[in-house]
């Protein structure tokens, strides 16, 4: 099917790309998972994903760096952040730079969903 | 006594300058008696003029014995009296009094002399009028043959040339020649009594030339004595003066001689005398500005000075209490910043905390939900490895709870006692001997070879050693040398352990952060960050230190200090970890 989504997760915890691909390929979603900033910004160079998850908070490439460089690439892409609770400032400075929404870690698997879905909803309209 | 420098001065300049006045008035004096001298060589000089009139109408008096010339004589010697009584005793006493006492008497001497003489020139000249006319006598017997003896004319007209002679020329061969003419006539013609008048007055004019020749040898020498006496003075007074011109010479360098030497002393001593207590209070200012605030300008001197120093000493003391309030007021600055400095780093703490748990509970539950969702779906593989990942996340945060608790102290409280720190180093070498043998590392060891003692902890201290090798060990990664030095200080005070690695090193910005807890550069899940905070925090509660001095590339140092055990603090003492 051709017009399936593609999801990029980036987290450096491991368990995390590896329970939300298996949920959100469930959902009918073409996902990839990577552990290292560095590695996803190499594979967002050459080729095209919808939404990106990402970690914020991550060794040395991080989570605004992944949207500022997915953000000017293609800016039609939906970019949700994961980060820890009480990172107001960079929180901000996320949605400044035109992150789609947030979602704090520990999250539940439904507001993970509900937030994909809504950005999956607002690709296929727009 | 109050000396202001303003009387220094004026003691340090009227000094010279009153040598300078003494000198002079001594000088004035000296040049006073010499104008006085100089006033008694005129009067010497004046008498000997008076005397040499005496002499030149002594010797014309001499010459023509005449009363004219006898009246001039004794008018100058008048004159010299007169001259000799207008001086006054004052001089007389000064010039000399015996001089002068032999002055008077000669000239009074001389005065009567003189009479003497002209007595004995009047009788001189009545025994020549009796020899002239007792020699025409005779004569005319001669001519006229009427002498009795039969003498011839020629023999008396030769005894009256020979008479004329000896009045003309008055002396010795003329006198011996009449002489010897008169025996022979005496000879020949004992009984010429027309002779004897004659004879007896050419006898008599010999007396009277011989007393006068007498008077006038005495006239002569008193002469000479009143010209020596009145020379003497003035020869004397002359000496004088020059005798003063030299006295006055050899004062007058002396003088000059001591002000050249005395004097630039004088200003020098008067000048230090002033500045040295300007310099002390200098030299103090210099201290004190150099940091010791203690000084205080000696109050020594009792110038203007002194009060310079009294108020300088109040500004200072002034100084001082600012310097010590302020000091308090950094003090408590400092206490609040360091109040500051522990929110902020336990805030860090809690946040640390906060995110290194965030992890591993997102883990747990999400693995948990995906399982209550998908159930029935997942295969028993997928089912184990389910479980297994929230089993090794519930270890994970259990670890960092239990690191946290080891750093925060709340566990416990660790026996402390005397210890072989050398032992516990060994201990904690076998931990972690074999990751190195994993990793091929190479251990080299300069460890004292006998047992040193320190208070601690057993576990603690292996605690400590362990958490900094592991570090050396991730540090190097694949191959590379530790390197582990362990021995007391040159005082026997501290025992120093070393752990040194050659991997890849600090950067000089980061060296700051890495004692502070959560602080970690390791990819998550593999370091917390609690190692080193864990590590300084043991290391302080055996009461030593530990610093770190790294180069990015070569390697990095830790270094440890203990301080030994001391006999007095004996036995186990419970100390609160934390
Ligand atoms: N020997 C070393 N060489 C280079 N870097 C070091 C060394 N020791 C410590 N560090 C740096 O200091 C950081 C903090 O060390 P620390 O031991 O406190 O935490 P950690 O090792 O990251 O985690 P943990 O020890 O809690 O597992 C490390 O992440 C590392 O960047
Ligand atoms: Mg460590």
């Amino acid at each position: 099917m051709g017009d399936k989504l593609h999801v990029m997760i980036i987290d450096d915890e491991p368990i995390v790309g590896k329970r939300l691909k298996r949920l959100l390929e469930k959902e009918d979603f073409v996902v990839e998972t990577f552990t290292r900033g560095s590695l996803a910004i190499e594979e967002l160079s050459n080729k095209h994903f919808d939404i990106i998850i990402t970690d914020l908070m991550m060794g040395i490439v991080d989570g605004i760096q992944i949207l500022e460089f997915a953000k000017t690439s293609y800016p039609d892409v939906r970019v949700i952040i994961i980060t820890g609770f009480g990172k107001k400032e960079t929180s901000e400075e996320a949605f400044r730079k035109g992150a789609f929404d947030f979602i704090i870690k520990p999250f539940r698997v439904e507001e993970l969903r509900e937030v994909v879905h809504r950005a999956a909803k607002e690709l296929k309209a727009g | 006594m109050q000396l202001k420098i303003w009387h220094k001065m004026i003691i340090g300049i009227s000094i010279p300058a009153l040598i300078a006045l003494f000198g002079s008035l001594w000088t004035y004096e000296y040049i006073n008696d010499v104008k006085d001298r100089h006033g008694y060589v005129q009067i010497a000089d004046d008498l000997r003029e008076n005397v040499l009139e005496v002499r030149r109408n002594e010797k014309n008096y001499l010459h023509y014995k005449d009363t004219d010339y006898f009246n001039y004589l004794i008018a100058s010697i008048n004159a010299l009296n007169r001259s000799i009584k207008i001086i006054p005793p004052a001089t007389i006493d000064e010039i000399g009094k015996n001089d002068f006492l032999l002055l008077n008497e000669t000239a009074t001497n001389y005065t009567a002399l003189t009479e003497r003489l002209h007595d004995n020139f009047r009788q001189e000249i009545n025994s020549i009028e009796q020899v002239r006319e007792q020699g025409k006598k005779l004569e005319n017997y001669a001519t006229t043959g009427k002498l009795s003896a039969g003498l011839s004319l020629n023999f008396i007209l030769n005894l009256r040339r020979l008479e004329k002679n000896y009045m003309l020329f008055r002396d010795r061969d003329s006198f011996s020649k009449l002489d010897r003419a008169l025996f022979q006539l005496k000879d020949l013609i004992p009984s010429c009594y027309e002779c004897i008048p004659y004879v007896e007055a050419v006898r008599s004019l010999f007396a009277s030339y011989e007393k006068s020749d007498s008077v006038i040898r005495e006239l002569q020498i008193a002469g000479d004595n009143l010209e020596e006496t009145t020379v003497r003075i003035a020869q004397r007074e002359r000496q004088h003066i020059a005798w003063f011109f030299t006295k006055t010479q050899r004062f007058m360098f002396m003088a000059l001689i001591l002000l050249c030497a005395i004097g630039p002393l004088l200003v020098y001593k008067t000048a230090s005398y002033i500045v040295a207590p300007i310099i002390r209070l200098t030299e103090i200012t210099k201290k004190i500005a150099e940091g010791d605030s203690s000084l205080r300008a000696p109050l020594k001197e009792h110038d203007e000075t002194y009060t310079l120093a009294v108020s300088f000493n109040t500004m200072l003391d002034n100084l001082q209490l600012t310097h010590h309030s302020l000091e308090k007021s950094l003090e408590l600055l400092h206490e609040q910043h360091m109040e500051a400095e522990k929110r902020a780093s336990l805030g860090f703490l809690v946040s640390g905390v906060a995110h290194e748990l965030n992890n591993p509970l997102n883990n747990i539950s999400l693995t948990a939900e995906t399982m209550k969702e998908d159930l029935n779906e997942l295969s028993t593989e997928e089912l184990k490895e389910h479980i297994q990942d929230i089993v090794t996340q519930s270890e994970r945060a259990k670890h960092i709870i239990e690191e946290l608790l080891d750093f925060v102290g709340t566990r416990k409280s660790a026996v402390m006692e005397k210890l072989d720190i050398i032992n516990a180093l060994a201990e904690s070498i076998n931990l972690v001997a074999n990751q190195l043998k994993v990793s091929h590392i190479q251990l080299k060891k300069d460890i004292h070879k006998i047992p040193v003692f320190i208070k601690g902890n057993q576990n603690k201290l292996e605690e400590i050693f362990v958490n900094i090798m592991v570090n050396a060990i991730h540090a190097m990664k694949e191959s590379g040398e530790l390197t582990i030095y362990a021995k007391p200080d040159v005082n026997e005070k501290f025992i120093i352990i070393e752990i040194s690695d050659t991997g890849c090193g600090i950067p000089e910005k980061e060296l700051k952060n890495i004692f502070e807890p959560f602080y970690t550069t390791k990819q998550h899940g593999a370091g917390t960050g609690l190692g080193l905070a864990v590590a300084r925090s043991l290391v302080e509660k055996h009461f030593g230190d530990i610093s770190v001095r790294s180069e990015v590339g070569k390697g990095t140092t830790f270094t440890i200090r203990f301080p030994l055990y001391e006999e007095e603090n004996q036995g186990p003492v419970a100390v609160g970890r934390g």
